[in-house]
C-alpha cells in the first residue's frame, strides 16, 4: 500500500478491492460447482448405461383374471360359474398344499449308485412315500422334478408359485413399501371367490398375502431362526391334522402348510447329516398320516420351493438349488400319463421336469379358478389326462388352449403398456395362429387333437423363452459402455483430487469449458449415430456425450501438466488411504468380504485411529499432542462403541447377533433403547459446544443453534420416538392410535422445519462466530504484533492493533475465536442437518449417528493437530465412516434392510417426493452427514485470510467422492464379471446398487449441500476479515 | 541436548554369539510356531499358554545375547581392539547379571503393561467383546512378547523415546523392524477370517497369531538388512 495516499481514499480502495475479490470468489465458486455437476453428469450417464444393461425389469400389470371373462371363446363350456369351475370344469373342491421348504428332487427318489458315488447319503431313501405311491398307484399320484427359476429364495419362489411369473430383479410397479404381492395370484383369486384359505407355517406368506387367510385357523411361525429345526414343523402338524378331521368340513377350502425343518436342517448341518435323515423321515410320517385322513374331494400337493446345494444353502441358480420335487395325490383315480411316458417317476431331475410356474395354471384349473392374469406356466399333463387307459388329449388340449389364451391376452396387454419390439413377438404370433388353426381343425375335421395340444404347448414354450430372454438377458454392450464412463470419471476424480499441486479452483473454468464442449459435441455425434437403424438412440447419445466429455476434460488438463503428478501415495497416510480403498474394492469380488463389510470397516477405522493416536503422541507441540491423542482415543472408542449396534444380514448367521431392534425377529426398538434419544438430546449439544468453546467460537449464532435450537429439537426427536413406542406397544390403550399418530406427525414436521428452515436461516445469515472486545491498550508493545503471527494457537485471544495511526488514542481489539473462524462458521451446517438426520433414525441408530457426529469433530481436531489438512486421509476416513455408520444405523447392503416405514415419520399418508426422501435420509444418513462434513476438513482452524481455500475444499470433496467412485467402479465391474455367480442376486447386485446409489447421492449432497454452502461460510468470514489476495 | 532428537538405529552386539543367535532367532521363532501349530488349531487356549514361556525365553535370550541394554548403546566404541577381550572377561559374571535383570524387567513390563494395552487394542479392532476372552488375551500376550521386550531392553522407559516409537519417528533397525513387522503381520493375519472356506484354522485367533510370528520374523530380517536406518514418511 502506498503510504502517501490520503486515508479516505485508502478506505474506499480497500472496500472496492474487497468487493472485487468477493465477486471474484463468488464467480469462481459458481464455476467450481458447475464443474462438479458436470462430473456428476458423467457418473449419471455411466450408471444409467450400466444399469439399463444389467438390471432388467418387468412391468407388473394390475389386471386381474375374472371368472366370467375367459380369455377366449369356450366352444363347449359355459364360463363364469365358480362352483362348477370358472373356465374349465373343476376336479376338486378342496386342496391341501404342503410346501416342504428345500425339498430337493433326489431326496424323494430311491438312491441309484453311480461310479464314485456308490453309497447312499443321509438324505437318500428317507422320504420314500412320494415315490412309492407314484409307482404303486399311478392313477392316484404322480411325482416329477420341479424346476425353480432363480433366485432360489423362498420369498421369490412363493411369488413364482402363486403368480406364475418369472422373477426379475426389479418388478417395476410393485408398491412402494412392503413386500405384498400386488399382481394377480392364486391366493387372491381363491380369497375373492369366497374360498376359505388357511395358512400354517412360514410367516413369509403373511408379508406376501396380508389378510387373505382365515384368521382363526391360520398359524404363522417365524422363519428366521435357522437353528431351530422343530418349532415350525411341530406347529404346522399340530394345527394341520385337526383340520383334516371330518367335523372341520366346510371350515376351510384350501390349506397351505409350509414346513421349514428340512431347509433349516440343510442350513444348519448340510444335507448329508443324520439330522436331515431324521427330518425327512419325520416328513414321511407326516405325509402318510395326511394321506390316511384325506377325503375323496381333496387334492394333496407336496412340493419343494427350491433345492439346496451341497452345503445346504440356496439362493443361486445351480442345479442342486433349482431342482425341487412336485407330487400330487388324490383318493380319486384321476391322474393320467401321456402315451409316450414311462410309468415310473423320473430317476433324476434332468428327465421330464416341469417348471414351478406350471403349478399355477394346473392348480387354478383343478380348483375351478381362473388362471392368474400374469401367468406364464402351462398345465401339467398328468393332472388332466385322466386315468383311463387312453389319455384324454381332448381335455388336455382344452386346458392348454385356455391357458395359452390367457398368456396371449397378457402378452397383448404387456406389449401395450411397454411397447415390445416386433421381432420379440413375431415367432409367438405365428405359433399362436398355428395352434388356433390346429384346434379348429381338430374340432371341425376331426384331425388329431394331440396336435392341437402340442401346438399350444409349443406356443407356451416359445413364449416363455422370449420372456426369459426379455427379462433375464444382460446387455453386455450397454454394460461395457457404462463401465467405460465410470472408469473415465473415476480417473478425473483421482487426478483432480490427488494429482494436482496448487489451487484447483483456478483450473475449474478451463476444465469446465473443455468438458462441456466435449459433452455437447459427443451428444450430437452420438445422436447422429443413434439415428441409424437397429441402434438405440438413448444409448448412443449418452455414451457419446459421456465419453467425449470425459476425454475433453482430460485433454483440458494438458495445459496444466506442469502442476500435475500421478495420483499415487507418497507418504504413510496416503499409502494407507490407497491401501484401505484398494483392499475394500478387491474384497467386493468375494461374497464373504462383501457380507462382512461392516467388520472390515471397523477394522480399517481402528487402524486409522491407532495411527492417529501414535502420530499425535509424537507431535512436538504439547497442545497438539494432548488434543490429538485425546481426540484419537475418543474416535477409537466411539467407533468401537457404535460397532455394538448391529443388524445382521441373513448370510452372517449364525456368527452374528442383531442388537438394532428389540430382538432378532422384531423391527421395533426395545424399551431400554428409548433412553438413547434422551441421552443424545442431553449429551450431543454439550459435546459440540465444547468443540466450539475451546477455540472461543461459542458466540452468537452458535449459542442460538447449538445451545438452544439443537437441544430443543433433539428433545422433540426423543419425544417422537417415545410416542412411537407407546403406539407400537400399546402402553396407553386409552389414548387412541389416531391421536398418537397426529401428535407424532406434528412433532416430526416441527423438527424438520426447525432443522431445515431455521437451521438454514441461521447458517446463511450468521456472522462469523467471533467475539470482539475493545480495551484500552497500555502501550504499543512489540509483543502485541508478534501475537498476530501466531494465529494458530487456538486458546489465546488475538490482539490486533485497532488503528495503525499512532496519534489516535491507543485502543486495541481483542478478537476471540480468530483461529477457527472458518471451521466453526461452516460447521453450523452439519449441526443443522444432524437434527433432521437423527429424527429419521431408529433410537439405536440415533446413538450411533450421534457418535458418528462426535467422531467427525474428533477427526477434524486430529487432522489439525497432526497438520494433515492437505493429506487425503481426512476425506477418505470420512468416506469410510460414512459407509461404516451406514451399517451401524441398522442397514445392510441388502434390499430387505431398507426401513420403509420411515417414509411415514412426518406424514400420515404416502406423499411424493417427501416419503421416498425420508427413506433416503434414513438409509444414507451416515453418508450424507459425512459428505456434508467434508469442507470442514479444509476450513478447520485455518487463519481467516488463508488463500486458496476454495481449491482446497474442492480437492477434499473430489477425494471424498473418489472413494465412492472407486467402490462403484469395483462393484460394477465385479457384478458384471460375476453375473452368473450363485450369489449375484443376494450379495453382489445389492452391493453394486448400494455403491452406485451412494455415489450419486454423495455427489449430489457434496455439491448441492456442502460445496454450495461454502460460499456463505467463506463469504461471511471474508466480509469481516477482508479477502486474501489471489 | 534436544529432547526430540531421535535415537540412532540399534546395532547388535559385535560378538560371534550375538551374530549367531540373531540369525538363529527367527528360525527358532518360526519352528516353535510350526511345531505347536496343530495344537493351536485344535485348541488355542492351552496351546498358546504353553507356547508363551518358550517365546518369552527366546526373546529373553535375544535381548541378553544380541542387544545392547539401555544406556549401554555405545559399548563397542569404548572397547576397541585388544581392550575388548580383556574388558569382556573381567566384567564376566557382573555383565551377565547386568543383562539378565533388565531382560527380566523387560519381560515383566511386557506382561503387565503391554499385554493389557494390546488386549484393549485388539478389542478396538473388533475382537469379540463378549466371548473368546482367553483367546484374545493370549493373542495379546504373544503379540506383546514379539514386540516389546527388546524395545524395553534397548530403549528403557524414556517417555520421549516411547512417544517417538509410537509415532513411527524412530529410524528402523532390527528391533523396531520386528515390532512393526509383528503388528503389520497381525493386521494382515485378520484378512482371511471372514472367508467362507470353513477351515479349522480360520478360527480366532489362529490366523492373527501366525501373522504376528511371520510378520515379526520378516520385519526383523528386513529391518535389520534392507531398511536399516530408514524412517517412515508420515505426511
Amino acid at each position: 500500500m502506498d503510504d502517501g495516499e490520503p486515508e479516505p481514499a485508502t478506505k474506499d480502495d480497500l472496500k472496492a478491492e474487497n468487493q472485487r475479490q468477493s465477486l471474484q470468489f463468488k464467480a469462481q465458486h459458481g464455476l467450481v460447482v458447475c464443474f462438479f455437476l458436470l462430473l456428476l453428469l458423467f457418473h449419471g450417464l455411466g450408471i444409467y448405461l450400466f444399469c439399463s444393461g444389467f438390471l432388467l425389469s418387468r412391468l407388473v400389470l394390475p389386471d386381474r383374471s375374472e371368472c366370467a371373462v375367459p380369455p377366449i371363446d369356450l366352444p363347449r363350456y359355459d364360463a363364469g360359474n365358480a362352483e362348477k369351475g370358472c373356465w374349465h370344469p373343476k376336479s376338486f373342491d378342496k386342496a391341501v398344499v404342503i410346501i416342504v421348504d428345500a425339498l430337493r428332487y433326489d431326496f424323494t427318489v430311491p438312491f441309484q449308485p453311480k461310479p464314485g458315488d456308490e453309497q447312499p447319503h443321509h438324505f437318500h431313501n428317507a422320504l420314500p412315500i412320494l415315490y412309492e405311491t407314484a409307482v404303486q398307484q399311478p392313477s392316484n399320484a404322480f411325482l416329477r422334478p420341479f424346476i425353480a427359476d432363480p433366485p432360489t429364495t423362498t420369498l421369490q419362489r412363493l411369488k413364482g408359485l402363486t403368480t406364475g411369473t418369472l422373477p426379475t430383479f426389479i418388478d417395476a410397479g410393485s408398491n412402494f413399501a412392503g413386500t405384498a404381492i400386488d399382481e394377480d395370484n392364486l391366493v387372491e383369486q381363491l380369497f375373492l371367490a369366497g374360498r376359505k384359505v388357511v395358512h400354517l407355517g412360514d410367516d413369509t406368506w403373511h408379508s406376501l398375502f396380508p389378510g387373505y387367510f382365515e384368521p382363526n385357523l391360520t398359524k404363522a411361525y417365524d422363519s428366521f431362526n435357522v437353528w431351530d429345526l422343530h418349532t415350525v414343523d411341530d406347529g404346522v402338524s399340530e394345527h394341520l391334522f385337526p383340520l383334516l378331521e371330518p367335523e372341520m368340513k366346510g371350515r376351510w377350502d384350501v390349506v397351505f402348510g409350509h414346513y421349514l425343518g428340512v431347509d433349516h436342517a440343510g442350513h444348519r448341518y448340510g444335507p448329508d447329516h443324520a439330522a436331515m435323515a431324521d427330518k425327512l423321515r419325520q416328513m414321511d410320517g407326516v405325509l402318510r398320516r395326511v394321506i390316511e385322513r384325506l377325503d375323496e374331494e381333496t387334492l394333496l400337493v407336496v412340493m419343494g420351493d427350491h433345492g439346496m446345494d451341497v452345503k445346504g444353502d440356496h439362493g443361486g441358480e445351480s442345479d442342486d438349488e433349482v431342482e425341487a420335487a412336485l407330487w400330487m395325490y388324490s383318493k380319486k383315480r384321476i391322474f393320467g400319463r401321456g402315451s409316450d411316458v414311462p410309468a415310473t417317476p423320473p430317476a433324476t431331475a434332468k428327465e421330464r421336469p416341469v417348471g414351478q410356474i406350471d403349478l399355477v395354471p394346473t392348480l387354478s384349473l383343478l380348483l375351478g379358478m381362473p388362471v392368474p392374469f400374469n401367468n406364464l406356466g402351462q398345465p401339467i399333463e398328468e393332472a388332466f389326462l385322466s386315468s383311463s387307459k387312453k389319455p384324454d388329449y381332448g381335455n388336455m388340449a382344452a386346458v392348454s388352449r385356455v391357458t395359452a389364451a390367457q398368456i396371449h391376452r397378457y402378452q397383448g396387454e404387456y406389449a401395450k403398456a411397454r411397447g415390445l419390439e416386433e421381432s420379440a413377438t413375431s415367432t409367438t404370433a405365428t405359433l399362436w395362429k398355428q395352434a388356433g388353426n390346429d384346434y379348429a381343425d381338430a374340432q371341425s375335421q376331426g384331425s388329431k387333437i394331440v396336435d392341437a395340444y402340442k401346438a399350444f404347448a409349443a406356443y407356451q414354450a416359445e413364449n416363455l423363452r422370449v420372456c426369459r430372454g426379455l427379462w433375464a438377458r444382460f446387455d453386455l454392450v450397454s454394460m461395457s459402455m457404462g463401465i467405460v464412463l465410470l472408469v473415465g470419471a473415476f480417473a478425473i476424480f483421482a487426478l483432480f483430487g490427488q494429482g494436482l499441486i496448487g489451487d484447483r479452483s483456478t483450473l475449474a473454468p478451463l476444465l469446465l469449458t473443455w468438458g462441456c464442449a466435449g459433452t455437447a459435441a459427443g451428444a450430437v455425434v452420438g445422436a447422429a449415430i443413434g439415428l441409424l437403424p437397429d441402434v438405440s438412440l438413448a444409448q448412443t447419445t449418452s455414451f457419446g456425450a459421456g465419453f467425449c466429455g470425459i476425454v475433453a476434460t482430460l485433454v483440458g488438463l494438458w495445459p496444466a501438466r506442469k502442476i500435475l503428478k500421478a495420483p499415487l501415495p507418497r507418504s504413510l497416510w496416503g499409502g494407507l488411504c490407497m491401501l484401505a480403498t484398494l483392499l475394500l474394492c478387491i474384497g467386493f469380488a468375494a461374497n464373504s468380504f462383501t457380507i462382512w463389510e461392516d467388520e472390515q470397516l471397523l477394522f480399517l477405522l481402528a487402524t486409522f485411529g491407532v495411527l492417529f493416536l501414535g502420530s499425535s503422541l509424537g507431535q512436538s507441540d504439547p497442545d497438539d499432542q494432548k488434543i490429538g491423542a485425546a481426540n484419537a482415543l475418543s474416535f477409537l472408542f466411539a467407533t468401537r462403541l457404535s460397532s455394538l449396534s448391529r443388524l445382521c444380514r441373513e448370510e452372517q448367521m449364525p456368527n452374528c447377533r442383531s442388537t438394532y431392534y428389540a430382538s432378532a425377529t422384531s423391527s421395533t426398538s426395545a424399551s431400554w433403547q428409548l433412553v438413547i434419544p434422551f441421552v443424545v438430546a442431553l449429551g450431543l449439544p454439550s459435546i459440540v459446544k465444547q468443540f466450539f468453546h475451546r477455540t472461543r467460537n461459542y458466540h452468537g449464532s452458535a449459542i442460538i443453534w447449538v445451545g438452544v435450537a439443537l437441544r430443543i429439537g433433539l428433545v422433540f426427536v426423543a419425544m417422537f420416538w417415545l410416542l412411537d413406542a407407546v403406539d407400537d406397544n400399546d402402553w396407553y390403550p386409552d389414548v387412541s392410535k389416531a391421536t398418537l399418530k397426529t401428535a407424532r406427525v406434528l412433532i416430526a414436521q416441527l423438527v424438520l422445519a426447525l432443522s431445515f428452515a431455521a437451521g438454514y436461516a441461521t447458517y446463511l445469515w450468521a456472522s462469523p462466530l467471533l467475539e470482539v472486545k475493545t480495551e484500552a491498550a497500555e502501550a504499543e508493545t512489540p509483543q502485541l504484533t508478534s501475537e498476530l503471527t501466531e494465529p494458530d494457537d487456538p486458546n489465546s485471544p488475538i490482539f490486533t492493533p485497532f488503528n495503525e495511526q499512532p496519534k489516535q488514542p491507543k485502543n486495541k481489539l481483542i478478537i476471540f475465536g480468530y483461529a477457527n473462524a472458518h471451521g466453526t462458521r461452516y460447521f453450523l451446517l452439519p449441526c443443522a442437518w444432524i437434527l433432521a438426520l437423527l429424527l429419521v433414525q431408529k433410537p439405536m441408530g440415533q446413538g450411533t449417528l450421534a457418535l458418528c457426529f462426535i467422531s467427525i469433530l474428533n477427526l477434524l481436531e486430529i487432522l489439525d493437530a497432526n497438520s494433515l489438512h492437505r493429506s487425503p486421509v481426512g476425506p477418505i476416513v470420512l468416506a469410510l465412516m460414512g459407509n461404516y455408520y451406514f451399517f451401524k444405523t441398522g442397514h445392510q447392503a441388502a434390499l430387505a434392510t431398507i426401513q420403509w416405514e420411515t417414509a411415514f415419520i412426518p406424514l400420515k399418508t404416502l406423499q411424493y417426493p417427501l416419503s421416498p426422501l425420508m427413506v433416503v435420509l434414513n438409509t444414507f444418513g451416515a453418508q450424507i452427514l459425512c459428505a456434508i462434513a467434508v469442507p470442514a476438513i479444509g476450513l478447520w482452524k485455518v487463519p481467516p485470510k488463508q488463500p486458496a481455500l476454495l481449491g482446497r475444499v474442492a480437492g477434499n470433496l473430489a477425494t471424498h467422492v473418489f472413494f465412492y467412485a472407486a467402490v462403484a467402479v469395483a462393484t460394477v465391474v465385479e457384478a458384471a464379471w460375476l453375473r452368473r455367480h450363485l450369489m449375484l442376486y443376494r450379495v453382489f447386485m445389492p452391493r453394486m446398487l448400494m455403491a452406485v446409489v451412494s455415489l450419486v447421492l454423495v455427489e449430489v449432497v457434496g455439491i448441492l449441500v456442502a460445496l454450495v454452502a461454502v460460499r456463505w461460510s467463506i463469504g461471511s468470514v471474508g466480509d469481516v476479515f477482508g479477502w486474501p489476495g489471489t | 541436548m534436544n529432547p526430540f532428537a531421535t535415537p540412532k538405529p540399534t546395532d547388535l552386539l559385535p560378538t560371534s554369539t550375538s551374530l549367531l543367535y540373531a540369525n538363529l532367532h527367527p528360525i527358532l521363532l518360526l519352528s516353535i510356531l510350526a511345531f505347536t501349530f496343530p495344537a493351536v488349531v485344535a485348541d488355542p487356549v492351552p496351546a498358546l499358554l504353553g507356547l508363551a514361556p518358550t517365546t518369552a525365553l527366546l526373546q529373553g535370550l535375544y535381548c541378553v545375547l544380541c542387544l545392547p541394554s539401555t544406556g549401554q548403546s555405545p559399548p563397542e566404541e569404548k572397547r576397541k581392539g585388544g581392550e575388548k577381550r580383556k574388558a569382556g572377561k573381567a566384567a564376566g559374571s557382573q555383565d551377565v547379571w547386568a543383562k539378565v535383570v533388565p531382560t527380566f524387567l523387560s519381560l515383566l513390563l511386557t506382561l503387565l503393561l503391554t499385554t493389557p494395552v494390546l488386549t484393549l487394542t485388539l478389542l478396538l479392532f473388533g475382537a469379540p467383546l463378549t466371548t473368546h476372552h482367553p483367546q484374545t488375551l493370549l493373542l495379546a500376550l504373544h503379540l506383546a512378547l514379539l514386540t516389546t521386550p527388546p524395545l524395553y531392553y534397548v530403549h528403557g522407559l524414556t517417555s520421549t523415546t516411547w512417544l517417538q516409537l509410537a509415532s513411527l519417528q524412530v529410524p528402523i533397525d532390527e528391533v523396531y523392524g520386528m515390532t512393526l513387522g509383528a503388528c503389520a503381520g497381525a493386521w494382515v493375519g485378520a484378512v482371511p477370517i471372514p472367508l467362507d472356506w470353513d477351515r479349522e484354522w480360520q478360527k480366532w485367533p489362529v490366523t492373527v497369531l501366525v501373522g504376528c510370528y511371520g510378520g515379526a520374523v520378516v520385519g526383523k530380517v528386513v529391518g535389520g538388512w534392507v531398511f536399516k536406518g530408514a524412517r517412515v514418511k508420515m505426511a
